[in-house]
C-alpha cells in the first residue's frame, strides 16, 4: 500500500478516543497554582491608578501582576499595537497602554493556591478609571470627528487597499446589466471544543516553558520572549493535544501571561507551576472574531454574459487592535472580485478600528467575506441575464495563463474552469432536486421530539443555488514563509525508524498523519516506522503558522525535502543518517499601494457548491439539505482527511451562514455564551457529498494544494442563491436568522 | 463558585424543616439543571442544597386510581417523555417534555424543577396547562394543592411558601383528545423556546363547533399563558375561517418581549403562525 493517496487512520486516533491525550486544561503537574484574569469589563476607557494591596493580601494569593510586571507591554502578530495588560508602568510598552478597547481586554493577573482563592481576589483590585467614548461599529468609526482607538494612528482605518486596473467608465458604459447592492456578513465566534488554558513553569534547565495550544509555537515564544524582554532560547512552547484552533489560536491569549508571572514568582523565589483556564464566557469575550464586513458593489456584463467592469468598497470591522487585519483585508481585496476576468476592475478595501471584539484569523480568512460579495454579485447578474450562473461563471472565469487584477499572470494550476465543470455534471445527476447528494453510511435515526424548527409543516418551499471560490495557499504578499523539517534515519542495514521534527500543530485537522505519510512515501517505508517529534519549540525548527492552508503544502515540501536528503546520506553509509531541509516557496510581493499592482500569492486551491434549501416561508426557518462540494487539491494525501476537512468546512460555514448571530451592543458582547451564541447541531448540518478533483499543483508536494479553508468560502452566497431560488428574495446580508428572512418574506407576493 | 453545603434528607418533614431553618438560604434541587448554572453565574447564594431524590414518592409515573397521571418531583424529562402510557394518554405532555434541551440533559432535568424554575419558557408547563394540571406541595403546614395556573407568578416566581416544596404533579386525562407542542427555536434541537404553543382539543357535542379546546402560550409573557379568546372562537367555529380568527386572537393573547433572540412582532406572528398549524394538527386527529 502507498502511504500517501491512502486513507490511513490519524495517528493522534486512538489518545484521543481513549482520553489519553492531554488537553492543556488536563495537564497535572505536583504543586500547580492557579491563574485567574481580570478583563477590562469596560468597553473604552484609561486606567488611571491600579491598586492591587487588597488582592495581594488576599488568603492563598502568591501574586498580582499589572502593565508595570511587563518588560514591554505589547504584542501583535503583523502590527504591534495590543498591550499585554492594559494600564500605566511598564517601562516600556505600545502607545497608549493604559487604556482598554474592548471588555475582552486584560487589565491583572492573580495567582493563588487554588482557582477559587484566585478568583476571589480579582474583585478587589482597584481600578481608577476614565471612561472614553465609544467607537460602535464600521460607520461610526468613519465619522469624520469619531474618537480615535489609536490616537498614535492617527485615524481609524487601520489598512486601505486599492485595486486600479482598467477603465471602469468605459466598462460600464459597454454593460447591458449593472447590478448594484449593499452586503453585510457577521462576526464569527470560532467555538472551538477547548477554551484556552495552558501551564507554566521552571524547567530544569532554567527556561520557561509555556505547555498551551496554538497554532504557530516559534511565534507564539517569539512574542513571549520580545514582551518579557528574555532571548527566545528562555522560552520553551510545547503543544500538547489542541482542542481545535480555526484561526481563533493565532493570536495570544494565554501564552505570554502566563510566562510572565512564571518569571516573576520565579524571581521572588516562588517555583510553582501556574495553570490557567478561561471560562467558555472568558473565551468568547476575550478572543477574536471572524470581520463583519460592510460593502457596497456595483458590476456591469455585456449581453452575452461577459464582465465589463466590477466595482467593490468594503470595510472590515477590526474591532480594537489589528492582530491580523492587515492580512484578512489582503485576502479580501481579491476575493471580492471572485476567480473573474475583467478589464476594468477597481476595489477599495479597508480595516478599521472600533470598540468591538478584535477581527482575526478565521478559516478563509477574509475569503469568505470578499467571496459574498462576488458570488452574490454574479448570481445577481445571471438573473438580470437571464443566464444560467453556471454558464455565466464559464464565460468569465480565470484560466491558465490568465492575469490577476494585480496585473500579474496566476501561478500554474488554474482550474476553476474544470471545477465548475464538474459542478454541473453533479448537479445533473440523479434526484429530483438535481444534486446528486451522497447519503452518508448510516442512516441517523430521528428523534420522535424533533423541536424548533421542526414545529413548522408544509408549505416549504425548495431552492437550489450555486457559488465558487479560489483561496490561496500559504502567506502571501510579500512575507517570506518557510517551513523547517528534520529526518534521522536509524538502522543498519536497512532503515528501522525514521525520526521526523516537525513543528507543526495538530490542531485537529491531520498534519501529523500527512507529515508521517509524505515521510513515509518519499522514503519507502510502512508509515509505522516514521515517528513524530512535534510541536515543541526546544525539538523542532520552525514550521510557520497552521493557517492560510499551508501546512500540508508547507510541511508537505519540506519533509518532503528533508527525507530525500536524508535518503541520499543514508546511501553514502551515513548512521545515523541525519538531514534537515528548509522549503521557501517562491517569492511573493506586496501591494502597490495605489493599484495594488504585485504577484501576490504562491498558489491557490479551487472550489465550487451548490446547496439546496427548505425554506418555511410562515416562519422563516432555512434548512440546509444538501451541498456538494467540488475541490481541487491536487493531490489528496489522505482523501478521508480531505473529506473530513470539506464536510467540517461546509458545516461551519452553513453556520456562519444561517445560526450564528454574534451580536454586539455599544461594544458589548450579548451573545458570551453558547446557549445564546447558537451554533448548529448535527441535525442541522446538511449532507455534505465531497467530490475531490486532483489536478496537480505544480509548486505542491506530489502535487498537493492547501484545501481545508476553500469549502468554506462559497456555501454561503451558494445558499442565499437556493434561497432565492425557493422565495424569489434576495438576502444581502448574513446571518439569515429566521426573523430576518421573515421579514424579508414580508409582502413577498407567491 | 460559591461553595455550599449538600444535604439529602429522608423525609418531607425533614426537607420542609430543613428550607425553613435555612430561610431564603437554602434551595430544593432536582437534576440542577437550572439551579447549578444559576450559583455558577452568581445569580443565587444557597448555603445549603436540599436534594430532593430520596424523598417518598417522588419518582412515581404512574396513573391513579381516578386516571389520573401522577408525576412525582424528582421525575425526568425523559422518564415522561419516553414512557408508553404518556405517550397515548397524554401525548401532548410527552412532546412538551421531549422538546426540552438535549437527550442527555433530559436524562437529568426534572418536570418539578422546570415548573419550580417558574420560566416563561418552561417547554413542560403548556402542555400541563392544557391538561389541568395540578401541584402538591409539602410545607410546615402539611401538604396542599394548587391549580397549576396558580402556581406560577412570574418569571422566576412561584407559589411557594417559605418551608414549602414540591412533591407531585396530577394530569388529568382527558377522554378523546389530541394534542400538539408546538415550539419554535434557532436550532432543531437545543434551544431555548423563542415562543411555543401547546394546543388540546376534543370532542364536546355541547359547543356549536363539536370541539373544545385549550391553548395555552409559552414564553410571550412573564408566565405561560392561556389564550381564552382563541379556545371560545375555535368552539364555536372550527372553519378556516374561525381558525384564522382564533389564530389571531392568541396572537393578541400574547405579550411578548423584545430580547436577542427575536423580536415582540416576530414573536407575535408565530404565536399566529404556530396556533393555525397546532390546531389543524389536531382537527385531523380528533376530526373536526
Ligand atoms: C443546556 C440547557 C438547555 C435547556 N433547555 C431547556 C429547554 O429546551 N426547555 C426547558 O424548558 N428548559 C430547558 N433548560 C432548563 C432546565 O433544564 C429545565 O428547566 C429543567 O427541567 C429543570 O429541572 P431540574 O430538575 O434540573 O431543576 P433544578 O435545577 O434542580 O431546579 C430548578 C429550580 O427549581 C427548584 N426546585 C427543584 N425541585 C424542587 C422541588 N421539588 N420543590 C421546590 N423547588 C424545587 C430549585 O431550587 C431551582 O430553583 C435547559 C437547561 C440547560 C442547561
Amino acid at each position: 500500500m502507498r502511504a500517501v493517496g491512502s486513507s490511513i487512520s490519524r495517528v493522534d486516533a486512538r489518545d484521543k478516543v481513549t482520553g489519553a491525550a492531554l488537553y492543556p486544561g488536563d495537564i497535572e503537574r505536583p504543586g500547580t497554582v492557579w491563574m485567574k484574569t481580570l478583563f477590562a469589563e469596560r468597553v473604552h476607557a484609561r486606567i488611571r491608578a491600579i491598586d492591587t494591596a487588597a488582592a495581594e493580601a488576599a488568603p492563598g494569593v502568591l501574586g498580582v501582576f499589572t502593565a508595570a510586571d511587563l518588560p514591554f507591554n505589547g504584542f501583535g502578530l503583523n502590527v504591534v499595537d495590543q498591550p499585554v495588560l492594559c494600564g500605566p508602568g511598564a517601562p516600556s510598552a505600545v502607545p497608549d497602554a493604559d487604556r482598554v478597547r474592548w471588555p475582552g481586554d486584560r487589565v491583572a493577573l492573580v495567582v493563588a493556591e487554588t482557582e477559587a482563592q484566585a478568583a476571589a481576589a480579582l474583585p478587589l483590585i482597584r481600578i481608577q478609571w476614565e471612561d472614553l467614548p465609544v467607537v460602535t461599529g464600521i460607520e461610526a468609526a468613519r465619522q469624520p470627528d469619531a474618537p480615535l482607538l489609536h490616537p498614535s494612528v492617527g485615524s481609524n482605518v487601520l489598512l486601505e487597499y486599492h485595486v486600479r486596473r482598467g477603465d471602469l467608465a468605459a466598462g460600464f458604459a459597454q454593460a447591458a446589466v449593472i447590478v448594484e447592492q449593499t452586503y453585510h456578513t457577521g462576526a464569527q465566534e470560532h467555538a472551538y471544543l477547548q477554551p484556552e488554558a495552558g501551564v507554566g513553569y521552571i524547567d530544569a534547565l532554567g527556561r520557561i516553558v509555556v505547555e498551551v495550544a496554538g497554532q504557530w509555537a516559534h511565534k507564539d515564544r517569539q512574542q513571549i520572549a520580545a514582551a518579557l524582554k528574555l532571548p527566545e532560547e528562555q522560552v520553551v512552547v510545547r503543544y500538547p493535544a489542541i482542542g481545535g484552533a480555526f484561526g481563533g489560536r493565532e493570536d495570544m491569549s494565554v501564552q505570554i501571561v502566563l510566562a510572565l508571572a512564571v518569571w516573576r514568582l520565579h524571581q521572588r523565589g516562588i517555583d510553582r507551576p501556574i495553570k490557567i483556564i478561561w471560562s467558555r464566557r472568558e473565551s468568547i469575550i476575550g478572543h477574536h472574531k471572524r470581520h463583519p464586513m460592510l460593502a457596497r458593489a456595483k458590476w456591469g456584463a455585456a449581453a452575452d454574459g461577459r464582465l465589463t467592469a466590477q466595482q467593490v468598497d468594503f470595510s472590515l470591522d477590526g474591532g480594537a487592535y489589528a492582530s491580523t487585519s492587515t492580512k484578512v483585508l489582503g485576502n479580501a481585496l481579491l476575493a471580492a472580485l471572485g476567480p473573474y476576468d475583467c478589464a476594468n476592475q477597481w476595489v477599495d478595501g479597508r480595516a478599521v478600528y472600533t470598540n468591538n471584539v478584535p477581527g482575526g484569523a478565521f478559516r478563509g480568512f477574509g475569503g469568505p467575506q470578499g467571496h459574498f460579495i462576488a458570488e452574490m454579485q454574479i448570481n445577481k447578474l445571471a438573473e438580470a441575464l437571464g443566464m444560467d450562473p453556471l454558464e455565466l461563471r464559464l464565460r468569465n472565469c480565470w484560466q491558465e495563463g490568465s492575469i490577476q487584477p494585480t496585473r500579474s499572470v496566476l501561478p500554474a494550476g488554474v482550474t476553476i474552469d474544470p471545477v465548475l465543470r464538474r459542478l454541473r455534471q453533479e448537479m445533473a445527476e440523479g434526484g429530483d432536486s438535481g444534486i446528486a447528494a451522497h447519503r452518508p453510511p448510516f442512516t441517523v435515526e430521528r428523534s420522535p421530539f424533533r423541536t424548533s424548527l421542526d414545529a413548522s409543516a408544509p408549505p416549504r418551499l425548495r431552492g437550489v443555488g450555486l457559488a465558487c471560490c479560489f483561496k490561496n495557499v500559504g502567506f502571501s504578499l510579500g512575507f517570506r514563509d518557510i517551513c523547517h523539517a528534520t529526518v534521522e534515519l536509524y538502522g543498519d542495514g536497512e532503515i528501522q525508524r525514521a525520526v521526523v521534527r516537525h513543528a507543526a500543530a495538530e490542531v485537529g485537522q491531520g498534519a501529523h498523519t500527512v507529515i508521517a505519510q509524505v515521510a513515509a512515501e518519499t522514503l519507502g517505508l510502512p508509515v509505522g516506522r516514521v515517528e513524530l517529534i512535534v510541536q515543541d519549540t526546544a525539538e523542532t525548527g520552525d514550521s510557520g503558522s497552521v493557517s492560510a492552508s499551508r501546512m500540508t503544502f508547507m510541511a508537505g515540501n519540506a519533509v518532503k525535502g528533508a527525507a530525500e536528503a536524508a535518503l541520499a546520506r543514508w546511501q553514502d553509509e551515513e548512521r545515523p543518517a541525519i538531514a534537515h531541509f528548509e522549503y521557501v516557496p517562491r517569492r511573493t510581493t506586496p501591494y502597490d499601494h495605489d493599484t495594488a499592482e504585485s504577484d501576490p500569492n504562491i498558489t491557490y486551491g479551487y472550489c465550487a457548491q451548490a446547496a439546496e434549501v427548505e425554506v418555511d416561508p410562515d416562519t422563516g426557518h432555512v434548512h440546509v439539505l444538501r451541498v456538494v462540494s467540488v475541490n481541487d487539491v491536487g493531490a489528496a494525501i489522505n482523501p478521508q482527511q480531505v473529506e473530513g476537512q470539506i464536510e467540517g468546512a461546509v458545516a461551519q460555514s452553513v453556520g456562519w451562514t444561517t445560526h450564528e448571530n454574534f451580536v454586539q451592543q455599544d461594544g458589548r458582547v450579548l451573545t458570551d455564551q453558547l446557549s445564546t451564541y447558537l451554533i448548529p447541531t448535527v441535525v442541522d448540518v446538511a449532507l455534505v457529498k465531497p467530490v475531490i478533483l486532483e489536478y496537480p499543483d505544480p509548486q505542491g508536494p506530489l502535487g498537493a494544494r492547501g484545501m481545508a479553508e476553500m469549502p468554506f468560502i462559497p456555501t454561503a452566497a451558494a445558499i442565499v442563491a437556493a434561497v432565492h431560488d425557493a422565495t424569489g428574495v434576495w438576502f444581502d446580508e448574513i446571518p439569515l436568522t429566521p426573523e430576518r428572512v421573515w421579514r424579508g418574506l414580508q409582502g413577498r407576493t407567491d | 463558585m460559591q461553595p455550599f453545603d449538600y444535604i439529602k434528607p429522608q423525609t418531607l418533614e425533614e426537607a420542609s424543616a430543613l428550607l425553613l431553618q435555612h430561610n431564603g438560604q437554602a434551595r430544593p434541587f432536582a437534576g440542577c439543571t437550572d439551579l447549578l448554572i444559576r450559583i455558577e453565574r452568581g445569580f443565587v447564594h444557597p448555603q445549603v442544597v436540599v436534594d430532593v431524590k430520596d424523598l417518598p414518592g417522588v419518582h412515581d409515573l404512574l396513573v391513579v386510581r381516578n386516571g389520573d397521571l401522577r408525576i412525582g418531583a424528582a421525575v425526568t424529562m425523559n422518564q415522561v417523555a419516553l414512557n408508553p402510557t404518556v405517550q397515548s394518554g397524554w401525548p401532548l405532555l410527552a412532546e412538551g417534555c421531549g422538546s426540552v434541551a438535549s437527550y442527555q440533559l433530559r436524562n437529568r432535568a426534572t418536570v418539578g424543577g422546570n415548573l419550580c424554575n417558574a420560566s416563561p419558557a418552561a417547554d413542560s408547563a403548556p402542555a400541563l396547562i392544557c391538561y389541568g394540571a395540578s401541584v402538591h406541595i409539602f410545607g410546615p403546614d402539611g401538604p396542599r394543592t394548587l391549580p397549576l395556573e396558580a402556581f406560577f407568578l412570574g418569571p422566576g416566581r412561584t407559589a411557594l411558601q417559605a418551608g414549602e416544596l414540591l412533591t407531585a404533579i396530577t394530569v388529568p386525562f382527558v377522554r378523546g383528545s389530541a394534542g400538539h407542542f408546538l415550539k419554535l427555536g434557532r436550532t432543531t434541537i437545543g434551544d431555548i423556546s423563542l415562543m411555543n404553543v401547546a394546543v388540546l382539543g376534543w370532542p364536546d357535542s355541547d359547543v356549536p363547533s363539536g370541539s373544545s379546546w385549550r391553548i395555552a402560550l409559552g414564553s410571550v409573557a412573564p408566565t405561560v399563558i392561556r389564550a381564552p379568546e382563541a379556545e371560545r372562537l375555535l368552539s364555536q367555529d372550527t372553519s378556516p375561517a374561525g381558525l384564522e380568527a382564533a389564530s389571531q386572537a392568541a396572537a393578541a393573547a400574547a405579550r411578548p418581549i423584545d430580547d436577542i433572540r427575536a423580536t415582540a412582532a416576530y414573536r407575535s406572528d408565530m404565536v399566529r403562525v404556530l396556533t393555525r398549524r397546532g390546531v389543524e394538527r389536531v382537527l385531523e386527529e380528533i376530526g373536526g
